[in-house]
């Protein structure tokens, strides 16, 4: 089944092309990779699926049904979960509270929702933090309680917008395993931003690449990685034709 | 049932704070017998009135983040229709309380579906401009009295419990402290609802609240409501305390930024803050303002006093007194 269908998506910010008439479709059950250099439009992207900008032009459908327009909370409330790229946290809501937040977006009683939160967090190695406002915990662990919360809405799509930026490596191994569970356990469709290559390429079924708004390849990960112009995209015109034909990859 | 208890329910404080609000509650119980002048009995209803409007601030403002600075023309509406229809229809308190609190709410959900559409400072702006202009409105209309008010005439006997009109002062106090009491459990439920988490999640980032399924805007005018039903509540009250109501009293800017200004200095998004701001700031006008007009000759420095203090809070602690215990408390446990 069809989960996600992006028809001829443009975005323009003023005289920015931000994206440029990308179509792609995710099936349930997938792990999808979105790379891209900076500035390719991979965030862009993501706001328009999850609601955040209407898209300019093109279509977007999700469960088949067309959400071209649709406000962020009803995507939420459709489910489509999601996690952003820049987040400090400010206010006084602890971990726990924070989770909660999410799970009472299908309950109404405190007592489900509570107890909902605390078997995510627990899932997540967050529950020793229960207690903590989420103000005070370093950037790394705020993007884990934002994405526990987001998992708390019972979504059936996860966009996942560079959860492993600033982890170091033990930290990227344990976020692989939380994802895994996240897309095995709750079987919940995967669609992830990440410039942490080892990331994308242990866990994405399929990889989209993105520059400068427009869709520039489609494949497996291994594949994906060999081709030119994911290649052009990285590291520019003049490596590709210093280093054509040897075999270049990208990892 | 999960609701009530979720209402009595105050065990995320530590038991230090529940001893001393456990005292304080004793205390505001037994005042009347203690022996007190008649100025400190009318500082003490002040003092509760300003708590109940507080507290109800402190949905919207506090845990919603949302400043407002107009609560005063709900404050107004509560006590006209009191007033009003105690006047020309000759309906009791009990009864005109709840259709003025509903006229209030009914007049919020107009003003706040627009309102919200406006963020921060902006959003504060417009709650004083509709606040000035309802006051405008009520000036000019004869009907409910124009700028010289209404004055409400007595009953013959007293105490009088249906029309709420007592010669001693301390019926007012109970019945004001029980509107205290109701308040204060309520906004403990509140604080851990639904509602309640979703506006301090829409406090702490909008963006992130709305993609967890929050209609953000909706869940704002749902608080304003809230709020707007508390200070139309005890507005209706000023109304058979004072017996002598008028806009420049009851709407007027000054009282809408007292109404922020407990909360704020207090703790804004903290159950006690309200009550803690009130505790300070009422005797500090009334003796400080009595001493300061009569004696020193400087009327009007209390207003100096609040910028002063305004400024302070945003320059040293948003979270206000509560927050600077609570930072005391986090920086003595590590």
């Amino acid at each position: 089944m069809v989960l996600l269908k992006v028809e001829k998506l443009g975005m323009t910010f003023g005289g920015l092309r931000a994206n440029w008439d990308i179509s792609f479709e995710v099936t349930a059950g997938e792990m999808v990779g979105l790379i891209g250099p900076n500035g390719a439009g991979k965030s862009t992207l993501f706001n328009c699926i999850s609601g955040l900008h209407e898209p300019t032009a093109g279509r977007i459908f999700f469960r088949g049904q067309d959400v071209t327009g649709f406000k962020s909370f009803e995507m939420a409330r459709l489910g489509l979960a999601r996690t952003f790229q820049v987040y400090v946290a400010t206010g006084d809501l602890n971990v726990l509270e924070y989770v909660m937040v999410g799970s009472f977006m299908r309950t109404r009683s405190r007592r489900e929702a509570r107890s909902k939160a605390e078997g995510l967090l627990e899932k997540m190695n967050l529950d020793t933090l229960a207690q903590e406002r989420v103000a005070s915990l370093p950037v790394a662990s705020q993007k884990r309680v934002v994405m526990a919360s987001a998992l708390a809405t019972d979504p059936e799509l996860l966009l996942l917008d560079e959860v492993a930026a600033g982890l170091n490596p033990s930290e990227i191994d344990q976020m692989i395993a939380v994802i895994r569970w996240v897309h095995s356990d709750l079987n919940i469709t995967v669609l992830l931003i990440e410039h942490v290559m080892e990331l994308v390429m242990r866990l994405s079924h399929r990889v989209f690449v993105l520059d400068s708004g427009l869709l520039v390849a489609e494949g497996e990960p291994s594949d994906i990685v060999r081709r030119p112009e994911v290649i052009r995209a990285y590291l520019g015109e003049r490596y590709v034709a210093q280093h054509s034909g040897r075999g270049t990859e990208l990892v | 049932m999960e609701v009530l208890k979720s209402a009595f329910d105050f065990s995320d404080f530590p038991r230090i704070d529940l001893c001393v609000a456990g005292a304080v509650a004793v205390f505001l119980l037994v005042f009347p017998s203690l022996p007190h002048s008649g100025f400190t009995m009318a500082t003490m209803i002040q003092f509760l009135m300003f708590s109940v409007y507080g507290m109800g601030w402190n949905t919207i403002g506090g845990y919603g983040g949302q400043v407002d600075l107009g609560k005063a023309q709900y404050v107004g509406i509560g006590a006209y229709t009191t007033a009003v229809m105690m006047i020309r229809w000759d309906v009791p308190f009990w009864f005109s309380l709840p259709v003025g609190m509903a006229l209030a709410v009914g007049w919020s959900f107009l003003i706040g579906y627009p309102l919200f559409r406006l963020k921060g400072h902006y959003f504060a702006i417009a709650t004083i401009a509709t606040s000035l202009v309802l006051k405008d409105v009520f000036e000019s209309w004869s009907f409910i009295g124009g700028a010289r008010g209404l004055k409400i005439p007595l009953k013959g006997e007293m105490p009088n419990f249906l029309y709420v009109q007592f010669r001693e002062d301390f019926y007012y106090y109970y019945i004001i402290l029980a509107f205290f009491f109701i308040g204060l459990f309520y906004i403990n439920w509140f604080r851990h609802s639904r509602i309640g988490y979703q506006l301090r999640s829409i406090k702490d980032n909008e963006e992130i609240a709305r993609s967890l399924g929050i209609d953000a805007h909706w869940a704002k005018i749902k608080a304003y409501a809230v709020a707007t039903a508390f200070v139309a509540a005890v507005g209706s009250f000023h109304a058979c305390y004072n017996f002598n109501i008028e806009p420049e009293d009851v709407m007027g800017l000054d009282l809408s930024v007292l109404i922020a200004l407990m909360a704020m200095l207090g703790g804004a998004g903290s159950l006690f803050g309200p009550i803690i701001g009130a505790a300070i700031l009422v005797p500090m006008k009334n003796y400080l303002g009595a001493w300061l007009g009569a004696k020193a000759g400087l009327a009007g420095l209390d207003l100096i006093i609040y910028s002063t203090i305004i400024m302070l809070i945003a320059a040293l602690e948003p979270r206000g007194i509560w927050g600077l215990i609570t930072r005391l408390r986090e920086s003595r446990r590590s």
